[in-house]
């Protein structure tokens, strides 16, 4: 697996959660292709030198999730069946996230939902040109 | 192996150093116990080994109390090394061998070069941090089911302090279960799974690491006015602080902070956001509630 995996422990954000998040993103973006092994749990604790439990939840997390699977004895592999899909839920995760939190973001400094709105279409219209 | 401890008291006259301290430490993972001098963190661990006695309370490992057999797996690094000053690094690791019977002696040299000590050495001509990796070694080398290390980083330099962060790590993927004391709280954060803050001899806070995040957090609202009611959310058993200055109002949060944010809001807020916390925040946030007011009012 190459190197994509940064955590930062000191966040405010629980370490599997991060962990889950880049693998997904990995994932949905190829980083991370069908059928790839990731780093055994014990591999990836010393790497980043984060607890063992903390990274056994996240992989737990991403089988139940369908992005990896774990074959007994062989170790953790990226999906390779209906990975495509699985890979597109798990950006639409991300994004989904990344949005609620501009919306959130949004409201809290007082804008109105149709402020926000207006704002929204202004990023999308900025991204998809063609589409204006 | 799991530990358990229920309703650990600890007094000396009418000092109470540990009071009532109930902790659950599952197999395989790593505890951190936090908290600052003199909250009780030694005499804990001190109770847990036998070296001294518990007024009252019960402390199992698998299941089972304290007995000779239980050091056949159990290591202790104390606070304060152990070692003879007039012996050579060597020394200890022959005395080592002799007592454990899992002593493992190569992985004590690999540990010894990992660390950079010199079995030649003797203790007396030793620094603090020296003396504190050879502690470290010694502990490792006897590869237990039990750690408990009390403030196994003391004395060491950033890069050996991950060299033991990274033997903490292993053990625990290796299935052994460890407990420890720092005062460096990245460290623990990194390593430990679980954690228990100590403060006065309780137990001010304590769980799994990554729940403790995910539901600590600041939430802030900024209101029209200052004249803004708090009746209610001082009650409110999620809340571990309201603090008020003018017209912003934080409460500082173990859980619910959504619905939490949604309630200021709906109290008018004009604006509401959430702050994630670091365990040092949550951290100093326990140890200052079981020491100030919960409700803070800034003129």
């Amino acid at each position: 697996m190459p190197a994509v995996l940064t955590v930062d422990p000191r966040s405010g954000v629980p370490i599997y959660l991060q962990i889950i998040e880049q693998i997904k993103r990995s994932v949905a973006l190829g980083v991370l292709a069908p059928g790839e092994q990731l780093p055994t749990v014990k591999q990836l604790a010393l790497d980043l030198t984060i607890n063992p439990n903390t990274v056994a939840r996240a992989y737990r997390e991403l089988e139940r999730d369908e992005v990896i699977e774990t074959a007994v004895g062989r170790g953790s592999f990226v999906r390779s069946n209906g990975t495509t899909q699985n890979a597109r839920a798990a950006a639409s995760d991300v994004a989904a996230e990344a949005l609620a939190q501009a919306v959130r973001e949004a409201k809290s400094v007082g804008l109105a939902p149709s402020q926000i709105r207006a704002l929204f279409e202004t990023a999308v219209s900025r991204w998809f040109p063609e589409e204006a | 192996m799991s530990i358990s401890i229920a309703h650990l008291t600890k007094t000396y006259g009418k000092l109470a150093a540990v009071d009532d301290v109930s902790i659950e430490i599952p197999s395989g993972s790593v505890f951190g116990l936090l908290g600052p001098n003199g909250a009780g963190k030694t005499t804990t661990f001190k109770c847990m080994l036998g070296l001294a006695r518990a007024t009252s309370g019960e402390i199992l490992f698998g299941g089972k109390p304290l007995t000779p057999k239980t050091f056949e797996y159990l290591t202790y690094v104390p606070e304060r090394s152990v070692l003879y000053e007039w012996m050579s690094v060597r020394e200890h690791i022959e005395m080592q061998r002799r007592v454990f019977a899992r002593f493992n002696q190569k992985r004590a040299d690999e540990l010894l070069q990992m660390f950079a000590l010199d079995p030649r050495k003797r203790i007396r001509s030793m620094s603090k941090g020296m003396r504190t990796a050879l502690a470290v070694v010694l502990a490792f080398a006897n590869e237990p089911d039990i750690f408990i290390l009390d403030e196994p980083t003391s004395g060491l330099d950033p890069v050996n302090q991950r060299s033991v962060l990274k033997l903490i790590i292993d053990a625990a993927a290796g299935g052994s279960t460890v407990v420890f004391s720092s005062h460096q709280i990245g460290q623990v954060e990194r390593a430990a799974d679980h954690i228990a803050v100590l403060q006065h001899g309780k137990v001010v806070l304590g769980g799994a690491v990554d729940d403790l995040k995910a539901g600590s957090k600041i939430v802030e609202g900024i209101f029209e006015s200052d004249a803004v009611a708090l009746n209610g959310l001082s009650s409110d058993k999620r809340i571990t602080r309201v603090e008020k200055t003018g017209r912003i109002v934080r409460l500082t949060v173990r859980a619910g902070s959504d619905t939490l944010a949604q309630q200021l809001s709906s109290m008018g807020a004009q604006s509401v956001r959430i702050v994630d916390l670091n365990l040092e925040d949550i951290f100093l946030d326990a140890v200052d509630a079981g020491a100030s007011a919960d409700v803070v009012e800034h003129a």
